[in-house]
């Protein structure tokens, strides 16, 4: 990759009088302690959620601060329907994770190390679903594959005839599919990487001793990709089982209890904050382990899958019925992840009385139009997704970009040991951190304000952006800024002129993902927002309980959003992908 | 006219472009000061000093500039036709707002209930078919006392238990009967127990008491006049569980379920006008009116916008509005319903008996775990 060009302009040379050593002073003091408050501020953000949801899940009632129990998880224990909810939540995690681990794997594998047709646009298309919010895939999947009404069903029985049963979307699998379909990028995302940098001669050599296709893949390529497969799995596990989306549009209406639908369920009339947060410590603590043995997988394996040998990763030439294989498993899963879900939502978003089947002559915008005209809360949400995202990004990276300084260049032990920290919100489910800001938020001035979301999202995901940020300053040598410095340059002009144009790509790709992220955020938003302060996310469960119509045209223009924030962020690509 | 180029242009020119423009700017201010004279409706019903309070509290309101309310049952397209009317019947500017949000009545308890923790109130107007939840939620002091003027046509309906002075009235009542799709279904039934066998496993819709009011206090009448072992035998059917009318009415018109045990008569009205035919039944047995109790929140953001709101719901015309679009039945005293074929008059409907008072967060509490018992939830 190319170095971004840095300026010079604007750094005035350096003087020796007592005006510059108060400015070098100042300069100095603000290189320590930005940095440093912008940590401080990240592990307010991730106590403050836990610390209150733990200390309400051992409290008799919201007023009754001295008065300790344990009887809110006694209650939990005792209960069947909880029990139930957890054996549903862990086969979800673990079907999410399995299907997902095998079809990640697999469209890496045909992308970066087989001769396809198209694998250059594939690269691309299979991330789309990555971007799409699970809520609207959920909804969408449901128009789609209801048993009595999806379309699928409706166009089909004719040939397959009632003898056909479709497999019943509304269950646990139906959550594992839906979300599996969109987990799937994940997975891809940690694997592509490796994947394309395998050293094609260890493959080469033991098909040279005999060993087959199968033989090799199992010996040779799925050993060497295991730490990313395992490190992304465990990602894909735990984010995947706290997710409350799917199980919300899914499992609920069937009465089929999921850890994070049953946290919500608390928290609605009649409310038992007290059982929610019981739920939710239960839930967060199982997920930080998770968190702790995924960071010590990570740091107790070799990930180089590059050496210092000479290699040149080649394709993998497929025969003729390969390459129709692989792309025809390449074009199932675009057609079944993207193309299925946005055509269901338009069929739907043009239908003014949704019959499950489509009738052209009576398609128009009538649904278009009431949600961005006539419905003045879906106006209202349109407008505060984007003021959310756009506020939310921009602090996020900012708290993430001064994070991942602190972290990279003060190799001290505390900032060894605040990253794995700052990164825990990541594995903790929006439910919960929604829960958490509840909690500790609702007697403050920013309970009932957009703020109180804003906070809650930047808790959630500023850990991404300190995350890619960090790993775009591992790449940049201390040197650089340096040399500024010892040129004259105050700690804010080598931030300006050095560090930032050289961090643009992290910078603005971190911005875009926290963008689309917020766009399509829901867990949090759910529990905190009031009158007024309605998102989409939460203008689509609100209108998901009215008109079918009207919940997919408004998920049409939130897929338009995303898809527009994943085409900006294309031009990041490289970047993004790891290359 | 012509002009010429390069000419100088003369004070009489000016004039005469600009004469057109002054006349119709001077036409729209007289236009403008007439409508602003003209006196609104809801104070030309009044004489003399009566005026005055009114005339005070449409001052405050238009000062305030908007008003909040979260109801469970009133569209978009009547929120809208209300507001219009809601402004012009005070003489409100355009500019005043009326913002609100439809949710399940779980949902509006929940954020109404957030907000009293909180000491936070954004709302001012809330409308929930819960009665038992106002009563209590009056004790605490939450619902303001306001004496609307439209209280004394309320009379017959607060005898019955139906509201309580001064603090609220039903805007509209309503009930949930079994409703079916003609398209995909024939059914003749005409008593709750009919439901049974009529749709297959999965193919019947219902509705949580363990989050909705509604459907408890519908639970809790129905129980009292049909024994355990029928929900025992709908717990069998594996219902699906909803908490919308919409949606409901949505599904059976998709064709994704067969039969609603818990339809309203409002959706079935609204979508067949549509072009859907959805049917309801009247059980023999009768129904459990639910009344919407709508109230004003104590430390609400717009008091005088909300008493005023209030009271136009609750007045002839609000209530004609309500039943013309929400097919809401009225409780007001010698209202003539616009379409009675579809909103009945609130004596002619077979109720089952309920006594609100009666209703305990206890007794609440032990039918929603019967229900919970019967259906495994």
């Amino acid at each position: 990759m190319e170095a971004p060009a840095t300026s010079t302009r604007g750094i005035r040379p350096a003087t020796t009088g007592p005006q510059s050593q108060r400015s070098s002073v100042a300069s100095t003091v603000l290189q320590v302690t930005l940095p440093a408050a912008a940590v401080a501020a990240g592990l307010v953000l991730v106590a403050g959620p836990i610390v209150s949801t733990l200390w309400r899940s051992v409290l008799a009632s919201d007023t009754g601060y001295d008065d300790w129990t344990w009887n809110n998880f006694v209650a939990l224990a005792l209960d069947r329907g909880i029990q139930q909810g957890a054996i549903n939540t862990i086969v979800t995690g673990l079907g999410v994770t399995l299907f997902s681990a095998i079809l990640g794997c697999l469209l890496a594998w045909i992308v970066a190390r087989t001769d396809v047709a198209g694998r250059k646009s594939f690269e691309i298309l299979n991330l789309i679903p990555f971007f799409f919010s699970p809520y609207v895939g959920a909804m969408s999947w449901l128009y789609i594959a209801a048993p009595n009404s999806g379309i699928l069903p409706k166009l089909l029985q004719p040939w397959l005839g009632n003898a056909f049963a479709f497999p019943n979307v509304y269950s646990v699998g139906g959550v594992i599919w839906v979300l599996s379909l969109f987990y799937t990028p994940y997975i891809y995302l940690f694997v592509i990487g490796p994947m394309r940098s395998m050293d094609g001669a260890l493959e080469d050599a033991a098909r040279v001793h005999g060993a087959g296709f199968w033989y090799t893949t199992r010996t040779i390529t799925v050993p060497l990709l295991l730490p990313a497969l395992m490190s992304g799995a465990l990602v894909v596990f735990v984010t995947s089982a706290g997710l409350f989306d799917v199980p919300l549009s899914i499992a609920a209406p069937r009465g089929i209890h999921m850890i994070p639908t049953d946290i919500f369920k608390a928290v609605q009339y009649p409310t038992d904050i007290g059982r929610a947060s019981a739920l939710a410590t239960i839930m967060m603590l199982a997920t930080i382990a998770f968190a702790v043995v995924q960071q010590r997988y990570i740091n107790a394996r070799r990930f180089d899958t590059i050496s210092g040998k000479g290699y040149q990763p080649r394709p993998v030439r497929l025969g003729r019925a390969g390459r129709a294989a692989a792309l025809g498993i390449q074009i199932a899963y675009f057609v079944t992840a993207a193309v299925l879900p946005i055509v269901a939502l338009l069929m739907v978003s043009l239908s003014p009385l949704w019959t499950g089947l489509f009738r052209p002559a009576s398609a128009n915008l009538s649904n278009f139009h009431y949600v961005l005209f006539d419905y003045r809360m879906t106006q209202t949400a349109i407008a505060n997704s984007l003021f959310v995202a756009v506020v939310g990004a921009t602090l996020g990276v900012a708290l993430g970009g001064l994070q991942a300084y602190f972290v990279r260049r003060r190799r001290t032990r505390l900032s060894a040991l605040v990253e794995p920290v700052l990164s825990l919100p990541l594995g903790i489910p929006g439910i919960i951190i929604g829960l958490g800001f509840l909690i500790l938020l609702i007697r403050t001035p920013l309970y009932t304000t957009i703020w109180i979301i804003i906070v809650a999202c930047v808790a959630h995901f500023f850990p991404l952006a300190m995350r890619n940020i960090s790993a775009m300053l591992l790449s940049i040598n201390p040197e650089l800024e340096q040399s500024a410095r010892a040129s004259g340059a105050t700690w804010l002009q080598a931030m300006r002129f050095i560090m930032i144009p050289l961090l643009r790509p992290a910078l603005i790709a971190s911005w875009l993902l926290l963008f689309v992220i917020l766009v399509r955020e829901l867990g949090a938003s759910i529990l905190l927002y009031a009158q007024g302060t309605e998102t989409i996310s939460v203008a689509l469960v609100i209108l998901s309980e009215q008109n079918f119509g009207y919940v997919a045209a408004l998920a049409v223009i939130q897929v338009v959003l995303l898809l527009g924030g994943f085409f900006l962020m294309r031009r990041n690509a490289a970047t993004f992908l790891g290359r | 006219m012509t002009s010429r180029v390069g000419a100088a242009v003369t004070p009489e020119d000016t004039m005469t472009r600009l004469a057109p423009w002054i006349a119709a700017l001077t036409a729209f201010v007289l236009t403008a000061t007439a409508a602003g004279a003209q006196e609104a409706p809801a104070l030309a019903r009044l004489t003399g000093a009566d005026k005055t309070p009114l005339q005070k509290l449409i001052a405050a309101a238009v000062k305030e500039g908007q008003v909040v309310y979260l109801d469970t049952v009133i569209q978009p397209a009547t929120n809208d036709t209300l507001s219009e009317a809601f402004r012009k019947y005070y003489a409100l500017p355009p500019a005043f707002k009326v913002n609100y949000t439809t949710m399940t009545p779980g949902n509006v308890i929940t954020r109404l209930e957030q907000e009293m923790r909180a000491n936070r109130i954004t709302v001012d107007v809330g409308a929930v078919a819960s009665p038992p939840w106002a009563f209590a939620r009056v004790k605490e002091g939450r619902i303001m006392a306001y004496d609307s003027p439209e209280y004394a046509a309320y009379a017959k309906s607060f005898a019955l238990g139906l509201g309580k002075p001064p603090y609220f009235a039903f805007n509209g009542a309503y009930f949930f009967v079994p409703m079916w799709n003609a398209e995909t279904l024939k059914f003749t039934g005409t008593s709750w127990k009919d439901l049974l066998g009529v749709a297959p496993s999965g193919r019947l819709s219902t509705t949580d008491p363990t989050v909705s009011d509604s459907a408890l206090m519908t639970y809790i009448g129905l129980r009292t006049i049909i024994d355990l072992p029928f929900f025992e035998e709908v717990a069998k059917l594996k219902p699906v569980l909803l908490y919308k009318s919409e949606i409901i009415a949505s599904r059976l018109i998709s064709g994704e379920d067969l039969l609603a045990m818990y339809g309203m008569p409002t959706r079935a009205y609204q979508f067949n006008q549509r072009g859907a035919r959805l049917q309801v039944m009247s059980p023999k047995e009768g129904v459990v009116l639910l009344p919407q109790v709508m109230f004003i929140l104590q430390d609400c953001p717009h008091p005088a916008a909300a008493k005023l709101w209030l009271d136009f719901i609750l007045s002839e015309q609000g209530q004609t509005i309500l039943a013309e679009r929400e097919a809401l039945i009225s409780g007001r005293s010698g209202f003539v319903s616009p379409i009675p074929d579809v909103v009945p008059s609130i004596d002619t409907v077979k109720t089952i008996a309920i006594n609100w008072d009666a209703i305990t967060p206890d007794s609440m509490q032990k039918a929603r775990a019967e229900w919970a018992g019967v259906f495994k939830r």
